[in-house]
């Protein structure tokens, strides 16, 4: 949202028409409209139908009061809490320093750090995951380094999940503090030394937070994917990682409840929009937009 | 307080010269340490990747340490593959038609926000953001109900035509990102010596903008190419490569042909990807490219799952 909001240069009347803007914005916009914003409301029309895909059947509240009251929901809602947050303190905790180290420390090595990041991004999630099932197998590479016989634990459980969730979003946590981290004067930490601050009083009351903004909006806009992440709980996932994604999946391919799926589907919508706008507000608050 | 600074300041001054080598051998360590780290980030980021081609050469079909041996003929296998082949074409087709459709019409988007002023400017580009931040998961399931409801055949003209509006933000983003840094000096001044639009586009605005258009264009197609969420929900019974490698992932005699084919595509993805970087950095110079990352990256991640 935030990226298409470039703020626009004080422009000569004569050429800033609204006329101009509707031809080149026809397109794009029309498409948005139909292969975007058309399914938004068909998947929430099909959350008020009492029988969908039946239209005839009429409208009931039914499915979002089951969705949000039946237990099992509740449940892997929980689970997709712990899973997702603990990943959250592993990736703040490699974030946090590796973009002090960008910004404050790499020199000349910065922008090809950053630039690693993106392109660890942009490799297939799908394969990304399933080498972590391969490194994290019965006889994959670290129970071939741990002594002792394969831990089962480590694959098919919330710890796989954990891990490779934390691994798959390094990118989107570390961005986001690294662009707050930008604004940041390095003479204050030079200061803080003279006055004999050791590394964790400068990072608890220097770093930390000037970085504060940064850090939420990283943890805002990696919740958003956690929460409905079904890829990474399937393939390297067990039944004690059961999570939000699999479930909304799981009803509507395969249980066909079309009512309950998409109702619960719209509950991740709205929780995606007040984060995503929350993020937003923060980031313009603080101008860290580039 | 005041007193308490002064005097350690005081104190720092005095001892400072004998003690400066203690500090010399502390950031040493400090620089080992952060080495270290750095090496554990990379091996999270890249690991993955190294041990998927280690052992698509690895001749045995069991993912086990130690390794026993090379081997070429996992590739083979992926090359004769009848299933993977046809999964690898229709994600090479999808992705070819999807790259220059968002090419065009992310294009145009950023033009229309970025060089226009008018009322609603805020909600388009909203509305315009919004595929980026959304979750693939809900946008397929939103999608699938739609061309259910509407009697729509799922196929891969159904997934082509979800993945447009999906990825076509993302160039509008990064071109965006362009021209607003672009001087438009140069434009007026254009207009001025007597040039059309058309001329000004073509000789000014273009070539300054090319190099985002083709880091654009290999964004779009990689997105596409890897996307998994979209294509499952919208494709009907057809399979496209991130589809085939889900469902090969449960079937033990697959995997040593999923780790020949994967490192494939990996590595072709990481020389494609780098030369997409290196383009955006050939004309935007390295701090502009670090404010598009940091500007356009930071709003991403909806989009991954």
């Amino acid at each position: 949202m935030a990226a298409v909001e470039v703020p626009i240069e004080p422009v000569r009347r004569s050429r800033g028409s609204g006329r101009g803007a509707l031809g080149i914005l026809f397109a794009p916009v029309t498409l948005l409209i139909v292969l975007f914003l058309a399914p938004m409301v068909i998947m929430a029309s099909m959350s008020l139908l009492k029988f969908p895909p039946n239209t005839a059947s009429g409208t009931t509240l039914d499915h979002y009061r089951e969705v949000l009251t039946n237990p099992l929901n509740l449940k892997i809602a929980w689970t997709t809490l712990w899973i997702g947050t603990t990943a959250m303190v592993i990736m703040l905790a490699i974030s946090i320093p590796l973009a002090y180290y960008m910004v404050f420390r790499a020199g000349r090595w910065e922008l090809f750090l950053l630039l690693s990041l993106v392109l660890a991004d942009e490799l297939a999630p799908v394969v990304k995951v399933y080498a972590w099932q391969v490194i994290l197998g019965r006889n994959g590479i670290v129970n071939w380094f741990i002594p002792g016989p394969p831990k089962s634990w480590l694959l098919f459980s919330p710890f796989a999940v954990i891990v490779t969730l934390s691994a798959s979003y390094i990118t989107y946590t570390t961005i986001p503090i690294y662009a707050a981290m930008k604004a940041i004067d390095g003479s204050m930490f030079e200061s803080a030394i003279d006055l004999g601050a050791g590394w964790w009083v400068q990072a608890r009351r220097i770093l930390i937070p000037l970085a504060a903004p940064g850090i939420f909006i990283a943890l805002i806009l990696v919740y958003i994917p956690m929460l409905t992440d079904f890829v990474t709980a399937d393939i390297v996932g067990g039944t004690g990682s059961y999570m939000m994604g699999q479930r909304v999946r799981d009803l509507i391919l395969g249980a066909g409840d079309w009512g309950a799926g998409s109702a619960l589907n719209l509950v991740l919508l709205v929780l995606s929009v007040i984060f995503s706008l929350v993020a937003y507000w923060l980031g313009r608050l603080n101008r860290i937009q580039t | 307080m005041a007193t308490g600074v002064a005097e350690r300041t005081i104190d720092a001054t005095g001892p400072a010269l004998p003690s400066s080598p203690r500090i010399g051998v502390h950031t040493a360590r400090a620089t080992w340490a952060w080495r270290a780290f750095l090496a554990i980030v990379y091996l999270v980021l890249f690991g993955p990747l190294v041990i998927l081609i280690l052992f698509s050469f690895n001749d045995s079909n069991i993912l086990a340490f130690p390794l026993e041996g090379l081997t070429l003929h996992w590739y083979a296998d992926a090359f004769k593959d009848e299933l993977l082949r046809e999964a690898l074409l229709n994600s090479i087709v999808v992705a070819a038609l999807v790259a220059p459709a968002c090419l065009v019409l992310g294009t145009l988007t950023a033009f229309g926000l970025t060089r226009f002023r008018f009322r609603g400017r805020s909600i388009i580009g909203g509305l315009v953001g919004a595929p980026l931040i959304l979750p693939w998961l809900i946008i397929g399931i939103a999608a699938l109900m739609f061309y259910v409801r509407f009697n729509v055949d799922l196929s891969l003209r159904t997934v082509i035509a979800t993945q447009i509006v999906c990825t076509f933000p993302l160039v509008t983003a990064i071109v965006a990102a362009q021209l607003f840094r672009f001087q438009r000096v140069q434009e007026e001044a254009a207009i001025d010596l007597g040039c059309s639009r058309l001329q000004v586009l073509r000789h000014i605005i273009l070539p300054h903008i090319a190099p985002a258009l083709a880091a654009s264009a290999i964004f779009a197609f990689t997105w596409s190419f890897n996307n998994y969420e979209i294509s499952a929900f919208t494709i009907g019974f057809q399979q496209t490569f991130p589809v085939w490698v889900y469902s090969s992932v449960r079937n033990p005699d697959h995997t040593a042909v999923v780790n020949a084919i994967s490192a494939v595509i990996s590595v072709v993805q990481v020389v494609l990807i780098w030369l997409a970087l290196q383009l955006l950095r050939s004309r935007s110079g390295d701090d502009a490219t670090r404010g598009m990352i940091a500007g356009t990256d930071a709003v991403a991640p909806g989009v991954r799952n």
